[in-house]
């Protein structure tokens, strides 16, 4: 058995203030226990796998500890392979998870994946794969996480995907849906005999759109007290709700709902880079700060019957002023970290600290440096100016910063090298040096794909270290967190301008290599939300 | 460069030698990865430290072009740039210039070709590559050559042969004259295309100017050419370069080419296949080239080599997700070309135990019959082991053997 549990060291008192605490997920079984101190982050992941990292180099970043694998790209094969993986705890073995580092949550869908869909019927959910659209049951769907053993499994929701906006009658029918499938997922698997609800922790979407009162009504479906039939289903429990370990957000479909319908993008760039922007990167809506502000009262209506102690999980929140907006005013514990890993894909790197610093310039600071700007061919600094690196002499307690532990800023030795002949001389070990914007920015220009691994490592680190900086503050000086917030804000640029522009270069130097690299890359960019593609 | 031979094959021309340079000792025979733009492709320097590579190459056109040569200067060399402490090898650029430019001329001076930036006419000289070569800072640098397809013929392939030798004077004299022949090692390349007259003439000259040269490459080969007149080029050149020298057998990769070479006294092999087949999804196992995109592999969970000492292999990273990952995510590229990479090493690595204990014939027949089991040797890797006395059908005169040059490969059933 495994137990999703949060302990809340303190809060403001209020339901919906900051809360400073710890994720727990603890397997009986092994006797082992996996910790994320919160408010934290979860790694994303595409196809499976953290984008550009392999394993070695996942298990190389520190900030890689809860890592959640949306299944809708397994549909390409039937039954979906992981679900086929010999021996004990399949997925995590499947893609080379560390049992005693990762834990490994999973959704039927990638929660940033905003394409229209078919509606779902009564009777199943929709999943986008390769191949294009699959129906999945809720039946599947337990059977396949039974066989898979993830630590913790999103229920299956009817969030509609199809375009707005909904009826009532929709509306009603989505809530049902949506507990209905996470009732069936609460069930224990009767052909087996064996009860298996307990192996794993259930996360519920919190249905409802951007209808107060039907989110409303949907937090008070799970607290209802079930008779009947429906009891007899998930017996012992009493309420859907006591089966649940966490709730959880989207923030896309929200997002998409919220913002001001998208106007055709007016775009200052010659129209073939336009067009390759347009028809590589679908995903760039930013929310703008009133439709970020519009998320908490729909947040509130969900949580506000719901008992407390359970985590809040926040999907792709588009920026850390949104994140400390969601920390502050709704105190949700994690957040994906698919904003900065997705930074990592167009070349930005991320340079920034919670709390901002102090005397800080007039105009608001770039979140990171798109090393695709010509000024950083001679720049042989380290990715970032807050942080320092494996080279950093930290005596002066003045100047001294953090050091990034990623493996650009202070790369590790990854195990002792192999030898491949008895013969074989010694192999000096030589101290390594962090690795610099200037060769960050030739790599990206020369459409390495090396840039983006050292630039994902590099970029949860630093967001990790955002999530350490938030809760040195709830810690230390709570009432002063708002503040902070605030100054946050104001030494920022929210409005994320250095993403546009690398963006543009991103797609500048992808045109540049030609009509072949160009459709392998808008594949990628169609597939998933996350990567970019193999260079070959 | 300390250079010694430390052990030579009994039947063969094979050989180990200890190659001591600026970044530490490479043991030879060995196998250089390619970083042709100062980094192998997606990974990072430390994935290379923990494979054990000590020697790779980078490609001195690209990084002329990107990030060129003041900042190379900045950052203190390429070593420093990419973050590598070990061994380094830049070629002359030479090679790029006719191959990537089309309107690339010869002339005595130099290669006139078109700037690919200003489309400027510009000119690569000997003396302008060596100054190129030692603002990278390899510990192997190549002499600029006149470069010829192995496919052209007639009298363009002795007049490269003949320029590639003054270019080589002016080279050697640029060089010493810079002060860096302590750091940096200049290599000579052989050149006379397929005409082992022309060949031996190049040997020859190349060889009375041994004193300003640390190593000899074998030049203008693997262009397409017959795989039988490959090999006797590369048996006439090997056999006749100093012993005291290494010998580096240019853009060879395949493992039965490596052998082959090896076999005939080569030190040391550079290509891109390995690190390019892998981002196609070809993984490299000793029973041969595994293409992981073919559905039968969508259910295998084993690792691409159970006895493979690599990342990939030593995890447990089955077939299935390589399957599910390969061409689409980078991280499944990285983790084919560490194995991919690591069998090479492995081929090389085993050459070198088998030529000390004086096993290596053996080695050939063992490993040939492995990697070609089920598709039958190539006519070409039989005839040119029997010239150095390995009868690859040894116990086994009925053995399949395949005419052509036998590369093999298991066909994508993938779209
Ligand atoms: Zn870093
Ligand atoms: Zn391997």
């Amino acid at each position: 058995m495994s137990t999703l549990r949060l302990d809340i060291e303190s809060s403001s008192g209020t339901l919906f203030g900051p809360r400073l605490g710890k994720v727990s997920l603890q397997r009986d079984a092994e006797g082992s226990t996996l910790e994320i101190l919160t408010p934290g982050l979860i790694t994303s992941t595409s196809r499976g796998v953290v984008p550009h990292l392999s394993r070695n180099n996942v298990n190389a970043t520190a900030a890689i500890c809860w890592v959640h694998v949306p299944f809708e790209s397994f549909l390409e094969v039937s039954p979906p392979t992981p679900t086929l993986q010999p021996g004990a705890h399949p997925l995590h073995k499947y893609l080379g998870f560390r049992r005693d580092q990762h834990i490994v949550s999973t959704s039927l869908r990638d929660p940033s994946d905003d394409r229209e869909m078919p509606a779902n019927g009564n009777g199943f959910a929709n999943a986008y794969c390769l191949r294009g659209v699959r129906k999945v049951t809720p039946a599947d769907w337990r059977n396949w996480v039974v066989k898979m053993q993830p630590d913790i499994v999103t229920a299956l929701t009817d969030v509609p995907f199809t375009a707005g906006p909904h009826s009532q009658k929709r509306m009603t029918k989505s809530l049902e849906r949506s507990s209905a499938w996470l009732s069936d997922l609460l069930q224990p698997i009767s052909d087996t005999g064996v009860d298996t609800r307990r192996q794993r922790s259930i996360l519920v979407h919190m249905a409802g759109g951007v209808i107060p009162t039907a989110r409303k009504a949907f937090s008070l479906s799970l607290l209802e007290t079930l008779y009947g039939k429906e009891a007899e289903a998930v017996k012992p429990l009493a309420t859907l709700d006591e089966g649940v370990s966490g709730y959880t957000f989207d923030l896309v479909p929200l997002h998409k709902a919220l913002s001001p319908t998208a106007a055709p993008i007016r775009s200052t760039h010659p129209p073939t880079l336009a067009a390759t922007m347009a028809a590589l990167d679908p995903h760039v809506d930013l929310p703008t700060p009133e439709a970020s502000a519009k998320l908490v009262p729909l947040l509130h209506a969900s949580l506000s019957p719901l008992p407390q102690h359970k985590p809040r999980i926040a999907h792709s929140a588009a920026s850390p002023h949104e994140m400390l907006l969601l920390i502050r005013d709704v105190g949700v514990d994690l957040f994906d970290a698919h904003w900065a890993q997705r930074a990592a894909d167009i070349g930005v790197a991320l340079d920034f600290t919670f709390p901002a610093p102090n005397g800080g310039a007039d105009a608001r600071a770039d979140l990171g440096h798109n090393l695709y700007d010509t000024r950083y061919a001679h720049d042989f600094s380290p990715f970032a100016d807050a942080f320092g690196t494996c080279e950093t002499n930290n005596d002066d307690k003045d100047t001294a910063r953090t050091t990034c532990p990623c493996i650009a800023c202070s790369p590790p030795r990854l195990g002792t090298p192999l030898r491949h002949s008895t013969v074989d001389g010694p192999y000096p070990a030589h101290a390594p040096a962090p690795f610099t914007r200037a060769y960050a920015h030739h790599l990206l220009h020369t459409h390495e794909m090396s840039a983006h691994a050292l630039l994902a490592a590099h970029n949860l680190a630093v967001l990790d270290a955002f999530f350490a900086g938030v809760r040195v503050v709830l810690a230390a000086r709570p009432s002063a967190f708002a503040r902070e917030v605030e100054r946050f804000a104001e030494a920022y640029d929210g409005g994320l301008a250095v993403w546009a522009q690398a963006r543009a270069a991103w797609a500048e130097v992808a045109l540049a290599r030609g009509k072949g690299r160009m459709a392998r890359e808008k594949e990628k960019q169609e597939q998933d939300t996350l990567g970019t593609a193999v260079e070959l | 460069m300390q250079f010694e031979v430390l052990a030579t094959c009994h039947t063969t021309r094979a050989r180990v030698c200890r190659m001591t340079l600026g970044h530490g000792v490479t043991m030879l025979p060995t196998f250089m990865p390619v970083a042709t733009q100062a980094a192998i492709k997606g990974l990072t320097p430390q994935q290379m430290e923990g494979l054990g590579v000590s020697l790779i190459l980078n490609n001195t056109y690209h990084l002329n072009l990107r990030p060129g040569i003041k900042v190379l200067q900045e950052a203190g060399g390429a070593h420093k740039f990419q973050g590598w402490n070990h061994n380094l090898l830049t070629d002359s650029g030479g090679f790029q210039l006719v191959s990537l430019s089309k309107f690339t001329k010869i002339t005595e001076e130099g290669a006139l070709f078109a700037s690919p930036f200003t489309g400027e006419p510009t000119m690569l000289t000997p003396e302008e590559s060596m100054s190129i070569q030692h603002a990278i800072g390899a510990d192997i640098i190549m002499q600029l050559d006149d470069v010829v397809s192995s496919l052209t013929t007639g009298s363009r392939v002795g007049e490269a042969m003949e320029r590639s030798v003054r270019w080589l004077d002016r080279c050697i004299e640029f060089h010493r004259k810079s002060g860096r022949d302590e750091k940096q090692n200049l290599f000579a390349i052989v050149q006379g295309g397929l005409d082992p007259a022309l060949r031996d003439r190049c040997l020859e000259e190349m060889i009375k100017r041994r004193e300003g040269v640390a190593g000899y490459a074998i030049g203008g080969l693997s262009g397409g050419e017959e795989k039988d007149i490959f090999w006797r080029i590369i048996k006439q050149c090997a056999e006749k370069l100093p012993a005291d020298r290494p010998r580096y057998s240019m853009g060879i990769g395949f493992a039965e080419d490596l052998l082959v070479c090896v076999a005939l006294g080569v030190d040391m092999a550079d290509c891109v296949f390995p690190t390019r087949t892998a981002r196609f999804g070809v993984a490299l196992t000793h029973n041969g080239p595994m293409n992981l995109r073919l559905g039968k592999y969508a259910k295998d969970f084993g690792p691409i080599d159970d006895t493979c000492p690599c990342p990939t292999c030593s995890d447990g990273t089955s077939r299935s997700i390589l399957h599910h990952t390969i061409t689409r995510e980078t991280s499944a590229a990285h983790a084919v070309t560490l194995h991919n990479l690591t069998f090479q090493a492995q081929v090389m690595g085993r050459a070198r135990d088998a030529i000390i204990a004086g096993t290596f014939p053996k080695y050939l027949r063992s490993f040939f019959a492995g990697y070609f089991s089920d598709s039958g040797y190539p006519e070409w890797c039989v005839n040119a082991l029997r010239s150095v006395g390995v009868d690859l059908l040894e116990g086994d005169p009925a053995a399949k053997v395949v005419r052509g040059n036998g590369a093999k490969w298991e066909y994508s059933d993938a779209s």
